[in-house]
């Protein structure tokens, strides 16, 4: 009894230690997001570059995509252009969902799409572009829909149109081997085995 | 030092009214709704301020949003859920009751009572002490009789 008692100090200062130590290396941004595993939200939304075409969510599923809600304002959205583009030339499809922001704030929205324009395809021939094309987020309602609080954040959506994973902060070399090469190998798995499934179906509907 | 009080107070309210924006509302249920609410959604971009008190882009969208939604009626724990379908239980400051969660109900509840326990234990021993001496209570009567029957 005496014995236990006597060790009781030191173990919660221990316990209180670990887990304060611990909790010097936990990152406060990093938390789960609420959307993965679910089919992207819809939207109609135009085309950045031409407003006359529109896109939605029926057009976008098919295949394997990357989201990535960026805008020219932000400096680390013009940092990860140039290792996006490397990903486009090893076939990873990027779709940008461009995130507009008010010139100021407080004093509401100022907005000119033929500014915009300029501005975009400045920064992409400058700094590389690796966008198969531009949604244009009006309002921003769909990044709304998307969970997003700022940008750089970059959506993995699988060919079913589900969001597997929801990144915040920029993709570099380290970010995209980490985290996104394993999502991609997992998604990838999953649609062969889809399709191995269909044509044993068809083999099976055939006999 | 008026002029500087007077400079002072001026400065404050425009910190205070630096997230509000001046919103007509049907009625002041609606807007006290409104109010609660943004005091008790989190901003999602920002660490540690609710969405009245900040003007990050997300926080002014949330605050349009929060505003559209009261305005078609929506009850208060709907609105909550349409961001928490979005932005995740961090948006909301009261944290939801799971298995994960549950400690931070518990573990106060446990403290209390192990302290409980202890505190009822050592009394329980000092009584003992004193009652299971039964030699030593009669000698001590003894002497206390001795000393009064001196008197």
């Amino acid at each position: 009894m005496r014995n236990w008692m006597l060790y009781t100090p030191l173990a919660i200062f221990l316990g209180v230690s670990i887990f304060l130590f611990t909790g010097l290396f936990s990152d406060p941004w990093t938390r789960d997001s609420a959307l993965l595993n679910r089919p992207l939200p819809e939207f109609d939304l135009p085309d950045l570059m031409q407003p006359e075409q529109r896109w939605n969510r029926e057009l976008l599923t098919g295949e394997p995509f990357l989201l990535s809600v960026w805008g020219v304002w932000c400096p680390t959205c013009k940092a990860q252009l140039a290792f996006m583009e490397q990903l486009k030339e090893q076939g990873v499809k990027v779709v940008g969902l461009y995130y507009p922001l008010p010139v100021d704030p407080a004093f509401g929205e100022h907005f000119s799409l033929g500014q915009l324009q300029r501005d975009v395809r400045q920064q992409l021939q400058q700094f590389g572009d690796p966008y198969q094309f531009n949604i244009l987020d009006e309002n921003r309602r769909m990044s709304m829909d998307l969970g997003v609080s700022g940008a750089p954040e970059t959506f993995l959506v699988d060919a079913e149109g589900r969001i597997r994973m929801h990144h915040v902060g920029d993709i570099n070399p380290r970010v995209w081997r980490q985290k996104f090469e394993p999502a991609m190998e997992q998604i990838q798995d999953q649609s062969d085995t889809l399709v191995q499934q269909a044509e044993v179906n068809q083999i099976g509907a055939s006999h | 030092m008026r002029s500087l009080c007077l400079l002072l107070l001026l400065s404050l309210s425009t910190v205070w009214a630096a997230g509000q924006e001046i919103l007509p509302f049907d009625d002041d249920g609606q807007r006290k709704l409104y109010q609660e609410l943004t005091q008790q959604l989190r901003c999602p971009q920002c660490q540690n301020q609710n969405i009245a008190e900040s003007n990050a882009v997300v926080s002014i969208d949330m605050r349009e949003k929060t505003y559209e939604l009261v305005q078609q009626g929506h009850s208060k724990q709907e609105i909550i859920d349409y961001m928490i379908d979005r932005y995740g239980y961090f948006v909301h400051y009261s944290p939801p009751l799971n298995a994960l969660t549950i400690m931070l109900w518990l573990l106060p509840v446990f403290a209390l009572l192990m302290m409980l326990l202890f505190m009822l234990r050592r009394k329980k021993q000092q009584q003992q002490l004193i009652s299971s001496n039964a030699p030593l209570e009669q000698e001590l009567n003894a002497i206390i009789d001795a000393y009064r029957s001196k008197k």
